[in-house]
């Protein structure tokens, strides 16, 4: 008899049920990060509670396995640490060159087909970037520096260091490239007219300018590189060793906790919870890096009013 | 569109109940898991098992003899492994766990041996090594020239230990913490030795807690002699090719696959080979086991039927396919008690496992 | 900016005769040019290395790993009775035992079960090579003793040595027996794992923008669960699996090393792949839309559901896809939730044990017998062909589907 009335009070329970399946479809992803958090927290506690946490920060040496085990893991952070610089220093340049040749300087051709290629190599699995450095990147740098009569290990931080530069190269200019070409072209044009060259307007208009997302950018290749599991399972070593010595073998977290959870240890001992407290390290660290990186590039939005990004 | 969206997840949800009742059901899928060493011999039964039989391919899952231990005793639920490889055999604290939980018929079953090689490249002259002459290589502390106290270790070269042996770098190339091959190597060449060395036992009884570590004292040594690398790794031969100095210490099983690259050094005048190995004659060498959970034989009755294979002169046997991927076989007639207390589901008792 | 400064300071100190009196002569103009002209070449040369690394990298995995898809046959007499289906090494010759694939040989029965008219009978067959001789003939590194090198020498100058296609490589599951192994199970394990990630984290995904584009008003709640979706992204995904053997196996009691397990640790850390790209595809559609739907009389549901959402549809697809592709090449979590076995069964349901491709490449890339190098390298042929494929089907779904507003 009235019709409206009786399809809006349906159309408004429907409403209400599906505005509940949207939250709780919201409260997943939070689920999601304390899930995580939660996974590693109890079994990290326990850790810590059989051994010191400042010695876990700050101690040098580690030895599980043995009667008297030590957990020390500055080693082990010196030997992530190590890796994760030499990743940097590969990805930085070039994936900045790159972001940069893309957006200033590429023609729209150009760009079109180069930026795909870039994607396939952020596609690449970290498994086959792992496969390859130890396969053909690991003895081409223990036959390159032999050539001159330094001793390179099969497991040499620098192999696994490069590989996984390069796997961080597209995460860094995908980012870059977007906010460069965020910076408006009114300043470009400002600069030229001033009678700059390109690469000067580029130096120190443009990248100063996208600077907040270029940080944010770099930030975030860092903790991937920090969380990288594979590339460093499969062609980084084992050993914890506190050296400069790229060419050394070293290990790092991510290589602790597989080892660890998939060893012959006993159970519920030392050297199985050191994983978790690893873990938990692992977490807070990225966990920083990414909340600094956010808030770097929404400054840089709210600085351009930009909401694509 | 968006309708259809709660539909799918109610069709997930509803999956996901499936789970849990199939779950409860028999299966006809064997599940294995344990030790990394035991993984390659107990894999290529099951494929065998897989490929022979109407039964499908039990899953062989390298988890660690302790990761196996603790996966296998969680207790009796048919999501439970039904047999868990070891390097080593089951301890004590590992058997309470199990009984705690409910796991209490176990049935235990040696299949053979794993010799620890010590291996070089093949250009070298041949090595022969004693196995204090290894633990000092190895170890974090020695005992110091005059014997009387113990010094950081300061060997660099084979000739620094012992003058009859070659004039080169000490490179060790060997199993990391988690490996089960370091487990043995450390009790039988460390811990065997050191817990008979006065220098080191003396620091333990000083101060029996502060110096546990030393009453079987097994620290290798961090310095970059000591390399520890994966035992399975397609690198470990291009390490000794290309670095002629090195030596290797791997699983047995690795060398018979290399050995035209690599040759095994003498330990205390032997060679490994399966004859020595099998005798005790050759020194390092250690039994490698797997745990049978009687109480899943009727609701997985594959499992009856794979240990019978596995068990078979075709397989552990000095001709069987095992013996050809680097298993040493047990003395004929240890074997075949074996294989008899196996076939009869004998109980593990807390007794067995208290005697050596 | 301290360039214009030189400039000046020294343009007053002056450069050639000619440039003094000019005011706007810049005599270190040439040098910038040429600064300016090195900074192109830099980034010229960053993304050629880029590009040069994919290309080498291609190239390499194609030359170690398109070997692997020929595999030798070698034809033998082969013997079929009671006894030789008993020990099925006896039913050929001793002198070609050790070149013939046991693979093969442990197929007799079956072989004299699908036609009986073999038995009792010898014939020729041509039979699957060991891996040592398959490797000798592809000029890889082999071990085999001379007299059976010349064995295979004389086999193949009487034309009973034949390279086949490796048909084996996709219709076989992992196994010990190198020249046996083939991808099969992996692919069909991948493909099971990833439809469990896709059923369950597009749609959570999809709503879950949905809500935050659509719905949500801007208060401390939305900005949390905005703030926990980029962090989500951050999380290592090693830390992923030590989630998923925490929940699903342990507290949920799912079965181990399973694509439902493995399924959903994945769609988990594809959650915010899939919620970035919908946001954006959500937000690229004009307000203009959704005020005249609510001109009409609409409610909020029936515009984003009938209006919003299929306007959007294509960038959310894109974004799935990508997500997708990146799912399929996740390992480390796997690890840790038992998917890297020896799984040599294809799995039938998402509830049995799976493996999948890049587990599967992990597992043989760290076996000893060198003839899995091959197989390691065309296993990630395969599997980048298809993530190569996925990716252009999202650039090609965001090329035709693109709506400029």
């Amino acid at each position: 008899m009235r019709p409206f009335e009786l399809k809006k009070r349906h159309s408004g329970l429907k409403e209400k049920v599906i505005r509940f399946l949207l939250v709780s479809a919201a409260v997943v992803s939070i689920l999601t990060t304390f899930g995580v958090l939660f996974s590693i927290l109890f079994e990290a506690i326990e850790f810590f509670q059989m051994r010191s946490f400042w010695y876990f920060i700050t101690g040098t040496e580690w030895s599980p396995g043995v009667t008297d085990s030590k957990f020390g893991a500055l080693p082990i952070f010196s030997g992530t640490f190590i890796i994760t610089i030499i990743a940097m220093s590969v990805a930085l340049p070039i994936g900045l060159g790159s972001a940069i040749f893309l957006s200033e300087y590429a023609s729209p051709f150009m760009r079109d087909h180069l930026k795909p290629l870039l994607e396939i190599l952020a596609g690449i699995p970290t498994v086959v970037y792992g496969f390859f450095a130890a396969i053909t990147v690991a003895p081409a740098i223990v036959h390159f520096f032999g050539l001159f009569g330094i001793h390179a290990s099969f497991n040499s931080a620098l192999a696994s260091g490069v590989v996984m530069g390069i796997m961080i190269i597209p995460v860094i200019s995908s980012l870059s490239d977007d906010v460069i070409r965020a910076v408006p072209d009114s300043q470009r044009k400002a600069s030229l007219a001033l009678g700059m060259t390109t690469s000067e307007t580029i130096k120190s208009i443009v990248i100063p300018s996208a600077l907040p997302g270029i940080i944010s950018a770099t930030l975030l290749g860092l903790s991937k590189a920090l969380g990288e599991t594979m590339i460093v399972v499969m062609a980084a070593g084992l050993r914890p060793n506190l050296s400069w010595n790229a060419l050394e073998d070293m290990t790092t977290v991510t290589v602790r906790i597989v080892d660890a959870l998939v060893g012959d240890h006993e159970f519920n001992s030392p050297d199985t919870l050191s994983a978790f407290a690893l873990g938990l390290i692992l977490f807070v660290v990225t966990l920083v890096l990414n909340v600094i990186s956010l808030s770097l590039i929404r400054k840089f939005k709210e600085k351009y009013k930009i909401n694509t990004l | 569109m968006l309708l259809r969206k709660p539909a799918v997840k109610l069709i997930a949800a509803s999956i996901l109940a499936i789970t849990m009742v199939t779950m409860a059901q028999a299966r006809d899928q064997i599940k294995i898991v344990g030790s990394s060493t035991v993984y390659p011999f107990a894999s290529s039964v099951a494929e065998e098992f897989g490929a022979t039989t109407d039964n499908p391919t039990p899953v062989v899952e390298s988890t660690g003899s302790g990761g196996g231990m603790k996966l296998f005793c969680k207790g009796n639920g048919l999501n439970t492994p039904d047999i868990t490889n070891a390097s080593r055999r089951m301890k004590t604290r590992e058997y309470k766990l199990c009984d705690k939980n409910g796991v209490t018929d176990i049935t235990e079953a040696v299949i053979g041996f794993d010799g620890i090689a010590i291996a070089q490249n093949k250009q070298n002259k041949p090595l022969s090594l004693t196995k204090k002459q290894l633990l000092l290589a190895v170890a974090e502390q020695v005992p110091s020239r005059d014997g009387k106290s113990l010094v950081k270790n300061p060997y660099r070269n084979w000739k620094e230990i012992d003058s009859s042996l070659p004039d080169r770098e000490i490179i060790i190339y060997g199993p990391p913490t988690s490996s089960g091959t370091r487990d043995a190597f450390e009790d039988m060449i460390m811990k065997a030795q050191t817990k008979k060395m006065d220098v080191y036992t003396a620091l333990y009884k000083k101060d029996k807690v502060k110096n546990r570590g030393y009453r079987k004292y097994h620290k290798v040594r961090q310095d970059g002699v000591y390399v520890p690398s994966g035992e399975n790794d397609n690198l470990i031969v291009q390490k000794l090719e290309k670095n002629p100095k090195a030596i290797g210490i791997f699983g047995y099983s690795f060398l018979m696959e290399n050995d035209d690259k690599i040759a095994a050094a003498k330990v205390e005048g032997v060679l490994p080979d399966p004859t020595t190995i099998s005798s005790g004659q050759y020194p390092i060498s250690r039994s490698l086991f797997f745990y049978i959970k009687n109480s899943h034989r009727k609701e997985v009755p594959a499992i009856d039927r794979y240990v019978e294979m596995f068990m078979q002169e075709d397989m552990i046997g000095p001709d069987g396919i095992l013996s050809e991927i680097g298993l040493i076989p047990l003395p004929d007639e240890r074997r075949s008690a074996i294989r008899a207390s196996v076939l009869k589901h004998t109980k593990l008792t807390l007794d067995d496992l208290a005697k050596k | 900016m301290n360039t214009s400064k030189n400039n000046t300071a020294q343009a007053d100190k002056g450069g050639k005769p000619s440039a003094r009196n000019n005011p706007f002569c810049d005599p270190t103009l040439k040098s910038r040019h040429v600064r300016s002209k090195l900074f192109k070449l830099f980034t010229f040369l960053s993304i050629t290395f880029a590009i040069s690394f994919l290309l080498f990298f291609l190239g390499d995995m194609i030359i170690k790993g398109l070997p692997a898809f020929k595999q030798t046959y070698i034809e033998v007499d082969v013997t079929y009775n009671d006894k030789t289906i008993k020990s099925t090494r006896r039913a050929i010759d001793k002198k070609y035992r050790k070149v013939v694939s046991r693979a093969w040989l442990r197929n007799i029965p079956r072989l004299v079960e699908q036609n009986p008219a073999l038995m009792g009978t010898t014939q020729p067959a041509w039979v699957l090579a060991n891996s040592q001789v398959d490797q000798y003939l592809k000029g890889h590194h082999y071990k085999l003793k001379d007299k059976y090198r010349k064995l295979i020498d004389t086999m193949n100058q009487d034309g009973k040595v034949e390279m086949r296609f490796n048909k084996n490589f996709f219709t076989h599951g992992d196994s010990k027996i190198p020249e046996n192994s083939g991808f099969k199970s992996a692919i069909v394990g991948s493909v099971l794992t990833l439809i469990v990630t896709m059923v369950v984290a597009f749609p959570l995904g999809v709503m879950t923008a949905v809500y935050l584009e659509e719905f949500a008003d801007d208060n401390r709640w939305t900005q949390l669960i905005e703030v926990n979706i980029n962090n989500l992204a951050a999380i290592p995904s090693i830390l992923f699996g030590l989630l998923g053997l925490a929940v699903f196996i342990n507290l949920f009691g799912m079965p181990r090393s399973s694509p439902l397990v493995g399924g959903l640790t994945l769609a988990l850390m594809t959650l915010p792949i899939i919620i970035v790209s919908s946001r954006a595809a959500l937000r690229s559609v004009p307000d203009s839309i959704r005020q005249a739907g609510y001109g009409l009389g609409l409610t909020r549901v029936q515009v984003v559901q009938d209006h919003v959402l299929p306007l959007a549809f294509p960038g959310i697809m894109t974004g799935s896809i990508i997500g997708l592709a990146q799912a399929m090449g996740e390992t480390a979590p796997l690890i840790i939730i038992g998917m890297i076995a020896f799984i040599p069964d294809t799995p039938g349901s998402i509830f049995e044990a799976a493996t999948v491709m890049p587990a599967q490449i992990f597992t043989w890339a760290g076996m000893p017998e060198r003839a899995y190098i091959e197989r390691t390298a065309a296993g990630i042929m395969v599997l980048i062909s298809i993530l190569i494929t996925l990716n252009a089907l999202a650039i090609y779904l965001r090329k035709k589907f693109e709506v400029k507003w």
